[in-house]
């Protein structure tokens, strides 16, 4: 499968139709040693993985030459283009390679083995890990989505609720003075402005988290499902944009446009002088997306987080929690092709979560995302030491 | 040497046959589920992919998946068609201006131009379309287009809510920009290749600059301004990226009106891949080969039908001998 995969990506590029770049062409990873003592050391370490800690022994990679690749999410890029530099200082034998190209790509690209590392917004669906023996999903922080809009006049923050975005997004509602958006916000005097609903025209792990934010808050107005692409319901005058940075230079441009993009896109959406609207929770409180709302909503998901990590977060029952919110996936085989392969992807994976490395502020405060609480960094270190 | 120019010439022979050859093999689970029903109506719901995967007649799938490549063929051809009407005419005439009107200095200029244009990256037309004109047609020129146009069947098409830029008109208009250099150069370089013979013949007889552009150039190149709309179209079939950023890659319905949102086949296969690629069973992105299928054989039948057009404007149409 993951041959004839590969070949129709090549015949797609050869026939003109035009496909994003597929796998990169970088060596077989793991050509460095694998000595016997690096070896035993690693299965010690691997073994004595202690909740919500990381010994400092994991985080060391194998002596060798070690090229990891990752692709994936565009929205863990970024984060992949400044772990990637900081690793290689802190360890020059080791070199990662990341990519953006999305998340399904990221996803099958992992199970097939043409790279080391996967990246995904959206976690594995149950038939993954029967498709797919030995596929992980692992947590490695955790991100938000904004709903942005592009109303002159409006000074401060729209309040919305799931419901009334249900209705904008099935052309229920069409202009920003309709009453069910002036009853979520007294006092705001509403423009006589046609409401432009714009959504992702490519597949996207952030059209999979709105859906599904869609389909858990109104069920009676949401109707087209969740996934990375959806039918939407045909709007008047409704746009679409490719990418996170489509969507914040097409709202911009767009008087009345309404937008959902992730939360690591906010200083350009700021810069852009978009709104950035505060959302409804389950338990009813209007809330913006910032440190305080997003861990609140991480919480309450805590002991519902299983083994394998499969969970959505989205509209959870925390009170003050922002309701869109999403665990940032790596996507690793636990078979890997060879012992130092799996010690350098375990070693690195230790370190993108250690709160003293990778999840360091100074790495996710750049991309708007919260690192994971103690108990899920304990259950993702569980899944790291898997790999093989 | 010759033995080995013919197995040179018999590379791009072979290339397309293994293009589609693979694209066949990969189709064939969506082939065989999808059946007919893929060709009369329009959808892309990948289905409950968090669900538990089924097996129907041997193929498996997640529940609720459908796909139906009708919208997006139309979406193709009539954006297409669009980009055709408009570029041919404006490329015909820029090509006997540039030959036979302009000084050879401005035409050299007029031939850069040409050559620069054909040369951006369609991504950046795209941006263009999207950003700027459509928007700019959608508020300023399409309403004007929209009020003028009569409410009766085939005209009413052209009535109706004009959105915001993105739709069937945006697209082909962009489209026709595309192809305006490919049309335009070839038709130049088949006006100079016009002996002088016949048209000094027809100013002798008295016929105006412009009777002679018409009654002897036009007829003289006819069937090459045929073939070289079947290269635009060829291209405008194919176009990606530019598509996919005017279009609005509306996945499921076909378009009310000219200026409604639609999709094309190559736009729905490079935006909608890497959703395919998390549907675990497969059948997502076997379906999106059977679409690509579908554009292969669009493309070769409009080539056939080109070549055949070719051969009969070119055996009834010239007015003098061709051994001038």
């Amino acid at each position: 499968m993951s041959l004839s995969k590969r070949a129709l990506a090549a015949v797609l590029v050869a026939a003109g139709i035009g496909l994003a770049a597929c796998g990169s062409s970088s060596p077989p990873s793991g050509v460095g040693s694998t000595s016997a003592t690096s070896g035993s050391a690693t299965s010690a370490s691997g073994s004595t993985v202690s909740a919500g800690s990381v010994p400092g022994t994991d985080l060391a990679p194998p002596s060798g030459t070690v090229n990891l690749s990752e692709t994936g999410s565009t929205l863990l890029y970024p984060l992949f283009q400044a772990w990637a530099p900081a690793y290689h200082a802190a360890y020059p034998n080791v070199t990662i390679t990341p990519q953006g190209t999305g998340s399904g790509t990221g996803i099958s690209q992992a199970e097939a083995a043409t790279i080391d590392v996967g990246a995904s917004d959206a976690y594995l669906p149950p038939s993954a890990f029967t498709q797919y023996a030995g596929i992980e999903n692992i947590p490695l922080a955790i991100s938000a989505q904004q709903i942005n809009y592009n109303v002159p006049g409006i000074h401060g923050h729209l309040k919305l609720s799931g419901q009334v975005i249900a209705k904008i997004y099935t052309g229920k509602i069409t202009n920003w003075d309709d009453p069910a958006i002036k009853a979520l916000n007294p006092g705001v005097s509403m423009p006589n402005l046609t409401i432009v609903p714009l959504h992702r025209s490519d597949g996207s792990g952030d059209t999979f988290i709105f859906t599904t934010y869609l389909t858990d808050s109104a069920p009676a107005d949401w109707t087209a499902g969740f996934n990375t692409t959806v039918s939407w319901p045909s709007v008047a005058g409704a746009l679409s944009a490719e990418g996170n940075g489509g969507m914040v230079t097409t709202c911009a441009k767009t008087r009345g446009c309404i937008a959902y993009i992730g939360i690591s896109y906010h200083s350009q959406t700021q810069a852009a002088g978009l709104g950035e609207a505060m959302l409804q929770d389950k338990a009813g409180d209007f809330v913006l997306p910032d440190m305080a709302t997003i861990t609140s909503e991480a919480a309450g998901f805590i002991a519902k987080t299983p083994a394998n990590e499969s969970l959505s977060l989205v509209y959870g029952p925390a009170a003050n929690g922002y309701p869109i919110i999403n665990y940032e996936y790596a996507i690793v085989m636990t078979k890997q092709s060879s012992a130092s392969t799996a010690q350098a992807i375990r070693a690195f994976l230790y370190w993108a979560l250690d709160k003293a490395h990778g999840s360091a502020p100074r790495f996710l405060d750049a991309v708007h995302f919260q690192p994971l609480p103690p108990s899920v960094v304990a259950l993702s270190d569980a899944q790291i030491a898997k790999i093989q | 040497m010759q033995r080995v120019t013919g197995g040179v010439a018999v590379i791009p022979m072979l290339a397309l046959l293994f293009i589609i050859a693979v694209l066949l093999a990969q189709a064939w689970p969506a082939i065989l589920l999808n059946g007919g029903g893929f060709f009369t109506h329009t959808s892309f719901d990948l289905g409950n992919t968090y669900g538990a995967i089924v097996n129907t007649h041997g193929v498996r799938h997640p529940q609720g998946a459908s796909y139906g490549v009708l919208g997006w063929a139309l979406g193709t051809v009539e954006s297409s068609a669009i980009a055709l009407v408009l570029a041919v005419p404006v490329s015909v005439f820029a090509a006997l201006a540039i030959s036979e009107r302009l000084p050879a200095y401005l035409g050299r200029v007029v031939g850069l131009f040409l050559g620069t244009l054909a040369g951006i990256p369609s991504v950046i037309i795209g941006l263009w379309g999207a950003l700027t004109i459509g928007p700019l047609l959608a508020h300023r020129v399409y309403p004007l287009l929209a009020h003028l146009a009569p409410k009766v069947p085939v005209l009413s098409f052209f009535t109706g809510g004009t959105g915001n830029g993105q739709g069937l008109l945006t697209s082909g208009i962009v489209l026709g920009v595309m192809i305006i250099p490919i049309v335009a150069s070839t038709t130049r370089d088949l006006v100079h290749s016009v002996p002088k013979l016949p048209k000094e013949g027809g100013e002798a007889l008295g016929m105006t600059d412009w009777e002679v552009a018409r009654r002897v150039t036009l007829r003289w190149v006819g069937p090459g301004i045929v073939g070289a709309s079947v290269l635009g179209l060829a291209r405008a079939l194919g176009e990606t990226m530019a598509v996919a950023m005017v279009s609005g890659v509306v996945l499921s319905g076909s378009p009310g009106s000219i200026f409604a949102p639609i999709t094309t086949i190559a736009a729905t296969i490079v935006t909608q891949l890497d959703s395919a690629f998390t549907d675990t069973s497969g059948f997502a992105v076997s379906s999106l080969a059977e679409a690509g299928l579908v554009l292969v054989l669009i493309t070769l039948a409009v080539n056939v039908a080109g070549r055949l057009l070719v051969r009969r404007v070119a055996s009834t149409a010239l007015p003098v001998g061709r051994g001038v």
